[in-house]
């Protein structure tokens, strides 16, 4: 469900601005670069890296109320859960405020996608994205699996794993994989134990793309993980498993070759 | 029950819990026979998850454990306060802070060894903060003092935590604040043990200053103890023992204040007699509240601190409301 109150009727909105990580790759996505005013300071690092330079030459923005009431957008795109205090003052104040739900299957995203177009005038362009996922998604159909290829999903730091229902799961079994945690019996968190009983053919890490020190680095990493899964982690962009834009399904393809250079190392003898 | 006799049986309770900790893990207690039954692939797994995982585990939950026990007792003997404790004190507080400012600075992923050095920096800047603000003022000046460094330390994390570069410093914190000895490997142990060995050399030495120190400082310096000496022993010891204690584990409390009153009513009030059995104690409950956070059915792992802290807290209002009941 998308809210949409205050949206003006008839013209598409000239100048955009984009609050939070996952609008901000629809945003970039859907409009060039002259119609987007900024987007959230994220996206030069944590967002899709396949986007990563052209967030580097649109401007960004921390997220609060006064940078937006200052550059005066025709549109705000934010997300269900950006700060609330944010949303309600631009709300209040009456700027046009668009809401944008994260996706969780190929279905959402589609619908996601196309009503975000709708908002921006952008129906033309959404319509060409939708397509390539459709492709991707059909390329990856017409190739199954013998042995679908076990994965863990993990964040890296906390013991918080992508779960059933979630993006992370659709995208891993489009790509011929199976989600461990989405079996039955499955245990509810990242436990080094656990996992090296389920013994999952291939972990993927959460990537951390900026360059900040931070707790979870690769030194910080259990030497069990490293000697058992060297070679058989991979790390992986949170922000485009875990948002609902139509690169999620170029991203299932990479999985799946990935997939593909696992087997092939692991036939050799 | 005299103190060789409590700590015997202790030790005996210990070596029980640390054999249980190496059997139990997230589906239940092991048999020991899984590492002789089954196939090799099966054998080779339960080898592997009792010796690089289950067996770091243990000998941290012991001896992080036996350094909270020793340094409350210590400090419960030297500012004759039923209510210190390192994590009152703000001990435990500087501790985080000096880890905090390890991880978010970059240091610590170049050097390794710089986690537990700062956390004890960082827990002897906080002590000896403490000390000199409320040593020797009674118990109240003690806590508030204690309460007011905490309260320090705590804004230096929040402060680190706002600049720190990383957008995922606040959730990485937050977990690692809550206390947990879950997925530790040799890698920190082997890290963190030497510091915490030390702090416990120095600190286990302190038993007869500390039985003179009760009868008054001036009867202390007459009987010939070395008061500042006394005092830097108590600081280092702690410091070293909590600091690196709490850089591998986060923020685990209590254990100081508990151990302590769980053996005086057994062994007199007498601080050389209660610093070993407070030290085996210490660890005895650590190393069983690391199986009960394994063992018990909750969704989600329970983390250490937390089950530490809701067994303490309800504790230390208990002592409060004792100590209430004695003043008035």
């Amino acid at each position: 469900m998308i809210l949409s109150p205050c949206i003006a009727a008839g013209a598409a909105p000239a100048r955009v601005m984009s609050l939070n990580l996952c609008t901000d790759q629809l945003l970039m996505a859907l409009l060039p670069p002259e119609r987007i005013v900024s987007i959230s300071w994220l996206s030069r690092t944590e967002g899709d890296p396949a986007q990563r330079d052209l967030a580097h030459a649109i401007p960004v923005n921390r997220g609060s109320a006064e940078e937006v009431l200052r550059a005066a957008p025709d549109l705000v795109l934010a997300g269900r859960f950006t700060t609330s205090a944010t949303r309600a003052l631009l709300r209040r104040v009456g700027v046009p405020l668009l809401e944008v739900d994260s996706a969780s299957d190929w279905d959402g995203v589609r619908s996601v996608t196309r009503e975000v177009a709708l908002a921006l005038g952008a129906e033309a362009r959404a319509e060409s994205l939708i397509a390539g996922m459709d492709a991707d998604l059909a390329w990856l159909a017409a190739r199954p699996r013998a042995t679908p290829v076990r994965v863990l999903g993990w964040s890296g730091v906390g013991d918080a794993v992508p779960g059933p229902g979630t993006l992370f799961d659709t995208i891993v079994t489009s790509a011929g994989g199976i989600n461990i945690a989405s079996e039955p019996g499955a245990p509810a968190g990242f436990d080094l134990e656990a996992v090296l009983r389920a013994a999952p053919d291939l972990l993927l890490r959460g990537a951390d793309y900026s360059d900040a020190p931070a707790w979870r680095n690769d030194a910080a990493l259990h030497r069990v993980l490293r000697r058992i899964y060297a070679g058989r982690m991979l790390t992986y962009p949170e922000a485009v498993y875990g948002c609902g834009v139509p690169r999620a399904a170029a991203q299932a393809r990479e999985l799946s070759a990935a997939f593909d250079r696992l087997g092939a190392r692991e036939a050799r003898p | 029950m005299s103190a060789p006799r409590l700590s015997l049986v202790l030790g005996v309770a210990l070596v029980l819990a640390m054999a249980l900790s190496l059997l139990a893990g997230g589906a239940g207690v092991d048999s020991p026979r899984i590492h002789f039954a089954g196939d090799v692939q099966a054998r080779e797994l339960a080898r592997l998850i009792l010796f690089e995982l289950r067996a770091p585990r243990t000998l941290l939950a012991v001896m992080v454990g036996a350094s909270l026990g020793l340094s409350g007792a210590v400090l419960q003997g030297y500012t004759r306060n039923p209510l210190a404790e390192p994590g009152l004190l703000g001990v435990s507080s500087g501790a985080a802070l000096g880890a905090v400012i390890a991880i978010y600075t970059g240091l610590g992923a170049l050097l390794p060894l710089a986690i537990p050095v700062l956390g004890l920096a960082g827990a002897l800047g906080a002590s000896l903060l403490t000390l000199a603000l409320g040593g020797g003022g009674g118990v109240l000046v003690l806590i508030l003092a204690g309460a007011a460094v905490s309260g320090l330390m705590l804004t230096g994390v929040a402060l680190a935590l706002n600049l720190a570069p990383n957008p995922y410093a606040a959730y990485e914190i937050s977990q690692w604040l809550l206390g947990s000895l879950a997925d530790r490997s040799w890698d920190q142990a082997l890290l963190a043990l030497p510091f915490m060995v030390a702090g416990l050399a120095m600190l286990a030495g302190t038993g007869r200053p500390l039985n003179a120190l009760s009868l008054g400082e001036l009867q202390a310096a007459s009987l010939g103890v070395d008061l500042p000496a006394l005092r830097w022993r108590v600081l280092a010891g702690t410091a070293l023992a909590v600091g690196a204690a709490t850089s591998v584990t986060g923020a685990v409390g209590f254990i100081g204040l508990v151990a302590p009153h769980l053996v005086r009513p057994l062994v007199g009030h007498e601080p050389a007699r209660v610093l070993l059995p407070s030290a085996l104690a210490g660890a005895l409950l650590l190393v069983a509240a690391d199986i009960a956070t394994r063992l018990l059915p909750m969704p989600q792992e329970l983390k250490l601190g937390v089950l530490t802290g809701l067994i303490g807290a309800p504790f230390f209002i208990a002592l409060v409301l004792r100590l209430k009941r004695e003043v008035t």
